[in-house]
């Protein structure tokens, strides 16, 4: 296993973060920007289930093979578990933002986007 | 702020942090080795303790049990506020007629689009269902359970069009279903109390391990779950499709 192989993973999360807020602040449209959003979600995905694995061993599941055999962490997998359900959820509301905003201003360019004026 | 200034920013940012995160990243411990003593702890206790095989819904709704009950309402608050959103400017009347553009026909489905949807929104539930159940034994659990059984539901809609999805449909069972799944689990915590020990204790007796209905409590959880995020997620779809109704209405 060289240098570069075990780096790989946390290189991956930090790219990963970066193109994802690299899109953001570039976006010109609103449903482009929640799926950036997604990427930089994405990336802490990555980052959990690399700090939970463990080389040569199995899902910490023990129907078939008992318990104390090697397995990665369930921790990092749970939360990641949980954080995709919300996360769905939570990009739902926000395109249900873009939907109204679209119908209000009849624009989605998150960079024209000016305060309520009354 | 200029989307050129802000960019610049951005650029400058990344060059700043990337000496701390090189720093960090070769620090790391090497990869596949780190120490790991909370998830060892989990994989060497947990079968003893609370009986169940799934390592992961250990976690969810035993020893981390409390997190999931946040967690849980994080989903309730973002489908509220979804619902909230699209319902508050259409208003609750709801019709069997999807919008149109102007000029566009709606044409029935195909037989075969039917057949292969009746078909597969049949297995797909009992695939949800199967998953959700199975979360004490082997790989599944509430939340993914959850999510099939709610994308079972699309698949009327891509079967039987807009006006058999709406018939089956109701926003008001719906959201019994995900509020109710959501008390269920708070519930639970408070059955502990009333037991006399601390909020969402394990007092249901354990069962066998690799059994399906091993864990106590944490069936019950699993089960409040389920009905939560498939009752969340298919009130997100109706929230979402009843938005392609066309806005001045229908003569009928």
């Amino acid at each position: 296993m060289n240098r570069f192989t075990e780096l790989l993973p946390w290189i991956v999360a930090a790219w990963l973060l970066a193109v994802g807020l690299y899109g953001m602040i570039t976006s010109r449209h609103y449903v482009q920007l929640i799926g950036c959003l997604s990427v930089v979600q994405a990336s802490t995905y990555v980052l959990l289930l690399a700090v939970g694995y463990r080389r040569h061993a199995g899902p910490p599941i023990f129907y078939t093979h008992p318990p104390g055999t090697p397995a990665v962490d369930p921790v990092v997998q749970a939360l990641v578990l949980t954080d995709i359900v919300i996360g769905a959820t939570v990009t739902a509301l926000l395109l249900a933002l873009a939907l109204q905003m679209h119908k209000r201003r009849g624009m989605l360019d998150p960079q024209e986007l000016r305060p309520l004026s009354r | 702020m200029t989307p050129r200034l802000r960019l610049i920013i951005f650029l400058l940012a990344c060059i700043g942090l990337m000496p701390a995160f090189a720093h960090v990243a070769m620090r790391m411990p090497s990869f596949g080795a780190h120490p790991l003593p909370y998830g060892e702890t989990i994989n060497a206790v947990a079968t003893k303790e609370r009986h169940v095989t799934n390592m992961v819904s250990a976690v969810n709704f035993d020893y981390r049990g409390f997190d999931t009950l946040g967690e849980e309402f994080m989903l309730l608050c973002a489908v509220t506020g979804i619902t909230v959103l699209l319902r508050g400017t259409r208003g609750e009347q709801t019709s069997a007629r999807p919008g149109v553009l102007e000029g566009r026909p709606i044409r029935p489905r195909s037989e075969a689009v039917m057949l292969i949807c009746r078909i597969f929104g049949t297995l797909t539930l009992m695939f949800g269902i199967y998953v959700a159940l199975h979360a004490m034994t082997t790989p599944g659990g509430g939340f993914q359970g959850g999510v099939i059984i709610a994308s079972a539901t699309l698949m009327i809609f891509m079967g039987e069009t807009y006006r058999g999805w709406r018939r089956l449909m109701h926003s008001e069972i719906l959201d019994a279903i995900e509020g109710g799944g959501a008390t269920l689990y708070a519930l639970c915590g408070f059955a502990s109390m009333v037991a006399g020990k601390p909020f969402l204790y394990n007092i249901l007796p354990l069962g066998t391990p690799r059994d399906l209905f091993s864990g106590g409590l944490m069936l019950i959880e699993n089960a409040g779950v389920a009905c939560a995020v498939a009752g969340g997620f298919a009130v997100t779809f109706l929230e979402f499709l009843e938005e392609t109704r066309a806005e001045k209405e229908d003569p009928e």
